[in-house]
């Protein structure tokens, strides 16, 4: 962070999923011709069969990674005891953005803090479009830079501008969405916040106020003032380093916030001093500004209220979004933050998601370039966001532009989200992420969801730096706007 | 106009836009809201005092485009003849490569006009002279034209104009050669080489790359007189400098047009102009709105009032309320003319020469929704002037420099107001007229209408006061007038304002200023006199009360002055022997800037220098002050400056801040604690997410106030203007004594009043020019009143039960009952002793009549949540 310390990351603790049955690819069958011999224990390299008071059974079935294993146990059985065939219940999981494959490998680097051996395809999704169809031109191997995972430098500058503004650095380049109290539990944010502090980045409270809870991370926190100015008070807005504005999000722009009904329970409406059991509307601008001059008002205000704040400007990507951004710059953010279609909860009306503003890679690269013609490309911090959920999703999107990225969904899934796209409705979540119900909540507890999140972005931090490396690169930096490095399939023969 | 008129006039332009591709598409420079201002003048005044509010705006611009238009001239300052003034036409032609006026004068003057006079206009031969502008300004070159009758007849027989009247013809050549010009010499994304800055008849416009003053400086128009002035800043998003062409004003025919906004439907309005044969080449959505309204007014001949209707559609409640008639009229206008509306924030102020009733006209228009900030003032006297700007401090910055010039101008307007766009009431526009009092005279007459014609009148039967004049006391008149001795040596400032207040009944202005003299005298006595006089003119300028033959204006201007020489007489931070409480800091002084000593109490902060923001204004020294330990501010000599109040943190209970002058946005957004009290009208964005403490208005407050408001204890004098109380929560107790325009507590989710929850007091009342209070027509005129809202309450004075269902949208209006009662009481008994606004002889009398509070007032409040919520609350245990 901002002193000089040198900075020490966080250990892997290995952290298995909270529920008894994780939910993997394959399972495996073992029929009654077992005689518990153990070679099968012997064997397996993932940790599938367990034996314990001499019998044999299958503990893992979820670590499995079936036909690609090197040594399967189903030949090796002399008493051709083991069949697997794939988990029925894998298949339901997710959707063409998140795909099975995706979800169950986030799983896996939440759990050991690295990308999975084999058997999971954890670097695109199915889409058929964006991330997915582009690929990282690596170099062999052999030809990658012989530097150790310390030589290689990650942080990221989001302060660029030369005023009396704190200095904010983020040793990864990546940070903490905004999700409000209301829509995730306090545990879930507490869970970001903590891992945000360990990696040495920020986190984003949403619009849904500031819980007392985050005090002690208030150097990590990233305070939002957004279109319903809930939970916004000059102390919280004084507390943080960093103040986000949010006009639009990319997964619904235009629509403002709306916090069902269901979801304002007794503690959501006292945080946010409204009133229980009746729906939240965000509206959709903020109704103080309406034009350009209005916005640097605006951030002048926030100035006003806290000088060294750094400021962030989130906006959607509309087709306009260069002039948006250039503006925002003139304004006096130090932070564009662009939010792309694809992101987005369930709590985001499908309608909107992923139909109304640009995709985020084609918005980042010309906002880059415009910058660049402007001349001011270097005083100012390129954030992209929305739907990023890997760390190659995260190498392609700083390679057409962006400094860093923010994210929302994959701390999600670490936590075990399923994507069932419920976010919304009644109590909120099956698995007790996006729910403020009291009983929900318990489902999930505090060190758990630290150190899943603390263990996914230590993979995405190596995964990273094993791609900077074969990219020949020394610094996350270097690969900002190396369009050149990218190939997209589709023209890739022509 | 008769159709085949129309049809003609549309036929005629179809090759001007023969350069025009098919599958045209409308590009558009992105560019934010701007700063505008304008005003018209009964007498002709120089260019100079555009100056002072263009500055004001700066924070509104970017420094990348301004523009100044003047209409109405005296003919010797020109150089031509009544008759040329009068009848020809000033072309203006800005040269931006300088051997090419001689091509364009061969090609588009000589062979078409008359020109009875040309010169290139006067300039400073040095552009770099002028700090601020970092591109040359265009060489501009000025015509007087007529057209030749040879050219003229052709042209309308060729396109079949017979049923025009020659005029009208003329006008039409006239505007159709510019555009020529413009298509042969100016492509926006091009070659730029000369283009047409205006044409009409007794005006013209010049445009920079720079500020709007600039413009005055650099063309030396600082000692050019007209009767009317607009300058317009503006903000365009792109940094790099951009072309000047794209500065505003904008030129229809006669009009001149600046905008501050940006509408959604650039594309779709540009599309209808195409359909219609107008094409816009300087690629702002302003040059479109100056097509529109030449388009409506000269091509569809509408009268002023349907061409503000077919910009501004009156909509929903409003349409409904309008008289049957006009309704079948304003749907055949909506109806043909829908597409061609700007939709979104957008704000106008035109300058209009209307040659057939040889009136000028100075024009302001608010989009439906009420976008953008806007206000309108008037001042009547000797001198009668009419401003309409974007922000309040911009009117009086103007009058101040006017006043300085010639006292007959006042430094306060008589009245000030906002438009309520789209409305049946206003109709969202103001009209200031300049009519020739008889032929030829300089001197005009300036009246001011709405968009329906109705007359805005400020009272006139009152005499203002004139600086300078030498009022002769009688005879008689030997009795001692001042004894105010008593008042201070009693410390009864309460008496004090009583004395005066009668004095100003009887005496005339040289005593006041004597009275106000003896005063300042016995201020600078001691500290507890210095209390008493400032408390008594605090009190004089807030409150509302009888002025006889007075105009209040010049007391205002009178009281505001001895305060600001009784503020001005303080001792400085650097000064410690003079012993006092009060300390004095401006701009000059603030290095000596330091935490107070030990009998040091109020910090009195001398604003004027100050800028309106960044790390230097005086709210941020306030701020560091508050951190130093001071707790008791005056603020005076305020011109726009923004966030007072803001930053000093939670619990700043007992800090008290007092404002006096022009405050700015965003005053006490975010407080928690303190105590703040304007003394006069306050701006926009007014106590934004306020958490706790005191806010007391004594005046009129602007858009978007307590927007996210958490709570605290408002006083509001006046009115507020649109979109009050939006998404508040929390506990915010407001009484707002006069009305608002719209949108008052929408998404309001402020609990349950009666368990600690917020609500808001409408009282619709207002004050004559006696100072007594009078019912407002209708105390909530507009729709959306507490739209979608879930907790909370609105009380509103309505003893006429004029709001109904038609207003709402998700809440109920009931009758108030005793609990409600007892709520607001206490709230109303602080704003009786604030503003002198009595309950029993003000609120609760109706017609004369004494009435109980259930039948006065009434209440709306949320509507009952569905079952399926109070289900979901159940499973809580709630």
């Amino acid at each position: 962070m901002s002193d000089n310390r040198k900075f020490h990351l966080p250990e892997v603790v290995r952290t298995p999923s909270r529920f008894r049955n994780a939910i993997g690819k394959y399972r495996l069958n073992r029929t009654d011709a077992c005689t518990s011999c153990g070679k099968c224990v012997e064997i397996c390299p993932y940790g599938v069969h367990v034996m314990k008071r001499g019998r044999v059974y299958v503990k893992n079935h979820y670590l499995c990674i079936g036909k690609e294993c090197p040594n399967p146990c189903t030949l090796g059985c002399p008493e051709n005891a083991l069949s697997f065939r794939r988990n029925p219940t894998f298949d339901t999981m997710g959707d063409y953005r998140w795909t099975p494959d995706l979800l169950a490998s986030t799983w896996y680097m939440s759990e050991f803090g690295d990308v999975p051996k084999a058997g999971l395809n954890y670097r695109t999704g199915d889409s058929g479009g964006g991330f997915d169809k582009l690929r990282i031109k690596l170099r062999k191997e052999e030809e990658s830079l012989d530097l150790t995972d310390e030589d290689i430098d990650l942080s990221v500058e989001l302060n660029r501008r030369e005023d009396n503004a704190h200095r904010v650095k983020i040793e990864v380049p990546f940070y903490g969405g905004g999700m409000s109290y209301g829509s995730v539990s306090v545990t879930t944010i507490l869970s970001r916040m903590k891992a945000a502090k360990l990696l040495g980045t920020l986190c984003c409270t949403g619009e849904g106020g500031y819980p007392d809870e985050l005090k002690p991370y208030d150097d990590n926190v990233i305070t939002q003032v957004a279109t319903g100015l809930f939970g916004v008070r000059e102390e919280t807005i004084q507390r943080v380093r960093m103040v986000e504005f949010k006009y639009a999000q990319g997964a619904k722009p235009g629509l403002g916030g709306h916090l069902l009904a269901d979801k304002v329970t007794p503690g959501v409406a006292r945080m946010r001093e409204a009133v229980a059991g009746f729906p939240l509307f965000s509206p959709f601008p903020f109704h103080s500004v309406y034009s350009v001059e209005d916005h640097k008002k605006h951030v002048d205000w926030i100035k006003a209220i806290n000088p060294k704040a750094v400021v962030s400007v989130k906006v959607s990507t509309p087709t306009d979004v260069d002039m948006v951004a250039v503006g925002s710059y003139y304004a006096g953010a130090h932070v564009i933050h662009l939010d792309g279609s694809y992101g987005g909860t369930g709590a985001a009306p499908e309608i909107a998601k992923k139909n109304i503003s640009m995709p985020i890679e084609y918005a980042i690269p010309k906002v880059h370039q415009f910058l660049i013609d402007e001349g001011v490309r270097d005083k100012v911090t390129v954030i992209a966001s929305g739907g990023i959920r890997t760390p190659h999703d995260l190498v392609k999107i700083i390679a057409l532009g962006a400094d860093a990225v923010c994210t929302g969904t994959s701390d999600m899934v670490a936590l075990e989200c399923i994507r069932c796209h419920k976010c919304e409705s009644g109590r909120g979540c099956a698995r007790g992420i996006a729910t403020t119900d009291t009983e929900l909540v318990q489902l999930m507890n505090n060190d758990w969801g630290t150190q899943r999140i603390v263990n996914m972005f230590l993979a995405w931090r190596k995964e990273i730096i094993r791609i900077l490396k074969r990219l020949g690169m020394k610094s996350i930096k270097e690969l900002v706007g190396r369009k050149d490095v990218l190939a997209h399939l589709d023209y890739i023969n022509k | 106009m008769s159709e085949k008129i129309i049809n003609s006039i549309i036929r005629s332009r179809k090759d001007l836009i023969y350069d025009l591709p098919a599958n045209h598409v409308f590009n558009t420079e992105a560019e934010g809201g701007c700063g505008v201002t304008g005003f018209a003048c009964s007498i002709p005044v120089r260019g100079k005092h555009i100056f002072e509010p263009s500055k004001q705006m700066h924070n509104r611009g970017n420094g990348r485009g301004g523009g100044i238009a003047a209409m109405g001239f005296d003919h010797r300052m020109l150089g031509v003849s009544p008759e040329i003034l009068k009848e020809s036409y000033i072309l203006q032609i800005a040269v931006l490569e300088d051997d090419v006026i001689r091509e364009l004068e061969n090609n588009f003057i000589k062979p078409f006009f008359n020109v009875d006079f040309a010169e290139k206009i006067p300039r400073i031969d040095d552009y770099r002279d002028v700090p601020g502008l970092l591109v040359k300004p265009p060489d501009v070159w000025r015509f007087f034209i007529r057209v030749k009758p040879a050219i003229l007849k052709e042209f309308k027989e060729k396109n079949r104009f017979d049923a025009m009247t020659e005029r009208q013809a003329e006008d039409e050549f006239v505007y159709q050669n510019s555009t020529k010009i413009n298509s042969k010499y100016y492509d926006a994304t091009g070659l730029q080489r000369a283009f047409v800055l205006s044409h009409g008849r007794n005006f013209f416009i010049l445009k920079v790359v720079g500020y709007a003053e600039e413009v005055v400086r650099y063309y030396q128009l600082d000692d050019f007189k007209a009767n009317i002035w607009i300058a317009h800043q503006r903000y365009p998003t792109r940094g790099k400098v951009w072309h000047p062409a794209g500065a505003h004003p904008f030129i229809g025919m006669n009009e001149a047009l600046v905008h501050n906004g940006d509408f959604a439907n650039y594309h779709s309005v540009s599309e209808y102009l195409k359909q219609r044969n107008i094409y816009p080449r300087f690629l702002t959505d302003t040059e479109v709105s100056a097509q529109l309204f030449d388009l409506y007014s000269r091509t569809y001949g509408y009268p002023l009032e349907y061409v503000i209707e077919a910009l501004a559609p009156t909509m929903e409640r409003d349409f409904d309320k309008l008289p049957v008639e006009k309704q079948k009229i304003y749907r055949a206008i909506q109806a043909a003319h829908i597409h061609g509306s700007p939709d979104g924030p957008w704000f106008f102020i035109i300058a209009k020469n209307d040659t057939e009733n040889k009136r000028l006209q100075l024009i302001g228009i608010t989009d439906t929704g009420m976008l953008r900030p806007q206000v309108f003032a008037l001042h009547e006297g000797q001198v009668q002037v009419g401003l309409i700007c974007s922000e309040q401090q911009a009117i009086d910055a103007t009058l101040k420099s006017l006043s300085d010039e010639d006292p007959r101008i006042g430094t306060v307007a008589d009245i000030y107001w906002n438009a309520r766009g789209g409305s049946h009431t206003d109709g969202g526009s103001f009209i200031f007229n300049l009519d020739e009092i008889r032929p030829g005279a300089i001197e005009r007459k300036l009246t001011c209408v709405d968009k329906f014609g109705h007359e805005i009148r400020a009272e006139q039967e009152k005499v203002p006061y004139l600086p300078g004049r030498v009022y002769y006391s009688m005879e008689e008149d030997n009795r001692e007038k001042f004894n105010v001795s008593r008042f201070f040596d009693l410390q009864q400032p309460d008496l004090l304002f009583e004395y005066i207040k009668e004095g100003i009944l009887k005496w005339d202005y040289a005593d006041l200023m004597d009275c106000f003299k003896e005063i300042k005298k016995w201020s600078r006595k001691n500290d507890a006199h210095l209390g008493v006089a400032i408390n008594a003119i605090t009190r004089l300028i807030d409150m509302r009360y009888p002025t006889g033959d007075k105009k209040r204006r010049s007391l205002l201007q009178m009281m505001n002055h001895t305060l600001e020489n009784i503020f001005r007489s303080l001792p400085n931070l650097e000064n410690r022997s003079r012993k006092s409480s009060y300390r004095l800091i401006d701009w000059e002084s603030r290095p000596f800037f330091r935490g107070p000593d030990y009998d040091e109490k109020v910090l009195v902060i001398d604003a004027e220098l100050f800028p309106p923001e960044g790390d230097e204004r005086d709210s941020r020294l306030l701020t560091e002050a508050y951190f130093r330990g001071w707790r008791r501010f005056i603020v005076f000599g305020l011109k726009g400056q923004r966030f007072h109040g803001c930053g000093l943190g939670p619990e700043s209970g007992g800090v008290r801040i007092d404002i006096y002058g022009n405050s700015g946005d965003y005053l006490a957004s975010g407080i928690d604690g303190l105590t703040i009290c304007v003394h006069g009208n306050s701006q926009d964005q007014v106590g934004q997410i306020m958490k706790s403490g005191k806010l007391i208005v004594y005046g009129h407050t602007g858009q978007t106030f307590m927007y996210g408001a958490k709570g605290g204890e408002v006083y509001i004098m006046g009115n507020a203007a649109g979109r009050p109380l939006i998404n508040a929560v929390g506990r915010p107790r407001v009484v707002i004594n006069g009305t608002c325009l719209d949108y008052l507590a929408e998404s309001f989710m402020a609990g349950d009043p009666h368990n600690g929850g917020g609500f808001v007091v409408l009282n619709g009342v207002g004050f004559d020019e006696d100072g007594r209070v009078v019912p407002l027509d209708a105390p909530y005129p507009g729709s959306n009143l507490f739209s979608l809202a879930s907790g909370g309450a609105i009380y509103v004075r309505d003893p006429n039960r004029t709001i109904d269902k038609e207003q709402l949208n998700g809440g109920e209006i009931y009758d108030l009952d005793e609990k409600d009662w007892e709520l607001i009481l206490p709230f109303l008994k602080e704003n009786e002793r604030l503003f002198g606004i009595s309950i029993e002889n003000d609120l609760l009398k109706v017609n004369g009549q004494k009435k109980g509070p259930l039948e006065v007032y009434c209440k709306v409040v949320p509507m009952k949540s569905g079952e399926m919520e109070e289900d979901g609350l159940e499973e809580w245990g709630v």
